[in-house]
């Protein structure tokens, strides 16, 4: 794995670590009685008063966009291949339930 | 001259991948190498058959090496692979040279270790291989006192089964409610209360610090809230991806650690595809990768791997993950996101809530179903769900996951039909009730907003 995917790893497990931290704490607030206080990491302090209200700051689509721009969506995927509200179809000759072809059979 | 594909791991993905290949292309050969004595066992049942509800072992066998081998695979147990060459078309394995014209990976996952002192002490175990999981029932016989460690799923299923056999467990996990990773706290609660009724002690908000030993095993797990004695203790951390030999062989890893695989788990190197725990895949809401599934994932995967290295164009979807499991005698599911994840990844939702009935409310036995919808503002496109109840959760998890995947929106299910016969339905679906619930309330905000 070469040192820059490395980060990139890195940086996405750090990021939704406390991402996630932090709205845990969210749902802490708003159900006090069915949860308790995490076993906090020590140190993150960029990551918990940095990074996390940036990151919130920014609208979703923007985050998205962002996002695909980043390479951090998945490539080789065809993306919208259904769009939303599209009825439902059979995939085209799945007959051994190995997954729809996405070409006719030879 | 025959083509020669080969199989690397005999899990689900595994299984699948050398089946489908040789079904589509009888003249393949092809060759599977799994490290493991056995091959195609249930690993999903080993808690269960540890709580005794499942009466043994051999009942979580689903078909033998020798029908692999009727079926015309060349089966290599025990057999370690450890090395790729990808110029060569080779691998390595017991220093003997294999060649092949097509690979697929599927080495599966490896446990995530503690990184604590006494980590490696006799008594602590991994669920994962079931040669290991039947000497450790033997082993459980004697147990009296057991520390589960580790908040996702197996480790819920664990306790409950340890505690069905009388064994006395604490759960500990550093998380704030069970499941927090996975699940929302209202959602969780009832999941927690039910494996409490077993006898489960659960300590959230609990650090792992260490393990304390006696005569080389372990006879104490050491907490951020004190010590637990027990005579064993469980790991169940995160699912790593085993990418070691990919990674040697310079396939490209993702953002998870997990190996790049196309929509037709293509890796980037020519003609290797990879299939279940190892890979990542993206998520169909955002299209962002993930790892960890489930075996009927790996098992999709697996065949759609086979099958296209077997000559055919199969093609599989970004996953939408419909996930459920018993927690006691109590059901929670659900699929795609709930709330702590959306909220954590900044994705705007509207909730929908309802409760009602898994049968005619007067036929014994009927049980309550929570369902919540969340949905995109605006559009009321379905995009998670989160449910909990005593029977009926996974089908309607799958039923969720199914039309969130196909666009489906609030309307859609507020106007859904359903059965209604009282002893397996009743007149007003759950999920319809969260629906109309849900328009409801969208109703009143826009009244307030004008």
């Amino acid at each position: 794995m070469s040192a820059a995917a490395k980060r990139q790893q890195q940086l996405r497990e750090r990021s939704e670590y406390y991402l996630r931290l932090a709205a845990m704490e969210d749902q802490r607030r708003r159900h006090p009685g069915a949860t308790t206080r995490p076993a906090l990491p020590r140190g993150g302090l960029f990551w918990r008063f940095v990074f996390v209200p940036l990151y919130r700051r920014v609208p979703w689509h923007v985050k998205e966009r962002a996002m695909h721009a980043l390479g951090m969506t998945a490539s080789g995927w065809p993306e919208g291949r259904r769009s939303f509200g599209e009825p439902w179809r059979p995939p085209p000759a799945a007959g051994d339930g190995a997954g729809p072809r996405t070409t006719p059979p030879p | 001259m025959t083509e020669r594909v080969l199989v690397i791991g005999g899990g689900g993905a595994g299984t699948a991948a050398s089946t489908i290949a040789k079904r589509v292309n009888p003249d393949l050969q092809v060759t599977v190498f799994t490290e493991f004595e056995d091959i195609a066992y249930s690993p999903c049942g080993i808690p269960y058959v540890h709580g005794r509800e499942i009466p043994q072992f051999e009942d979580l066998f689903l078909s033998t090496v020798e029908r692999y081998v009727e079926e015309g695979l060349d089966m290599r147990m025990e057999t370690v692979i450890t090395d790729i060459d990808l110029d060569r078309r080779t691998v390595t394995a017991r220093n003997m040279h294999e060649g092949f014209d097509k690979l697929i990976l599927c080495t599966g996952f490896v446990w995530e270790q503690p990184d604590v002192p006494g980590a490696n002490l006799e008594g602590l175990h991994y669920v994962k291989n079931i040669r290991r999981a039947m000497e450790f029932d033997k082993e459980l016989d004697s147990v009296k006192k057991a520390v589960v460690i580790g908040g996702m799923w197996l480790g819920v299923e664990m306790s409950g089964g340890f505690a069905r056999r009388g064994i006395e467990v604490d759960f500990i996990d550093e998380g704030p409610w069970l499941l927090s990773e996975l699940a929302d706290p209202d959602v969780a609660e009832a999941a927690q209360e039910a494996l409490e009724k077993l006898g489960v002690r659960v300590r959230m908000g609990t650090r792992l610090e260490g393990f304390e030993e006696a005569d080389g095993r372990v006879r104490a797990v050491n907490t951020s809230e004190g010590e637990l004695p027990c005579d064993v203790a469980v790991i169940c951390l995160h699912k790593l991806p085993n990418t070691a030999l990919a990674e040697a062989a310079g396939i490209k890893l993702g953002t998870t650690g997990g190996i790049v695989v196309d929509d037709h788990m293509r890796t980037s190197a020519d003609g290797v595809w990879a299939a279940g725990d190892v890979i990542e895949v993206p998520h169909g809401l955002s299209m962002l990768p993930i790892r960890g599934l489930t075996g009927s994932h790996a098992y999709s995967q697996g065949r759609v791997a086979g099958a296209n290295a077997a000559g055919d164009d199969r093609s599989y979807d970004p996953v939408w993950i419909p996930w459920g499991f018993m927690s006691g005698d109590y059901t929670i599911g659900g699929f795609s996101i709930g709330e702590t994840l959306a909220d954590a990844m900044g994705i705007p939702y509207v909730v929908a809530r309802g409760v009602g009935v898994s049968r005619a409310r007067y036929f014994p036995g009927a049980a309550k179903t929570h369902v919540k919808l969340l949905a995109e503002p605006g559009s009321l496109r379905l995009i998670g769900a989160q449910l909990h109840g005593g029977e009926g959760i996974k089908e309607r998890c799958d039923f969720l996951a199914f039309v969130g995947k196909r666009g489906a929106t609030l309307h859609d299910l507020a106007w859904m039909e359903n059965i209604y016969s009282p002893p397996i339905g009743a007149l007003f679906e759950p999920i319809q009730i969260a629906a109309q619930n849900g328009l409801a309330e969208q109703r009143e905000r826009e009244k307030v907003a004008t």
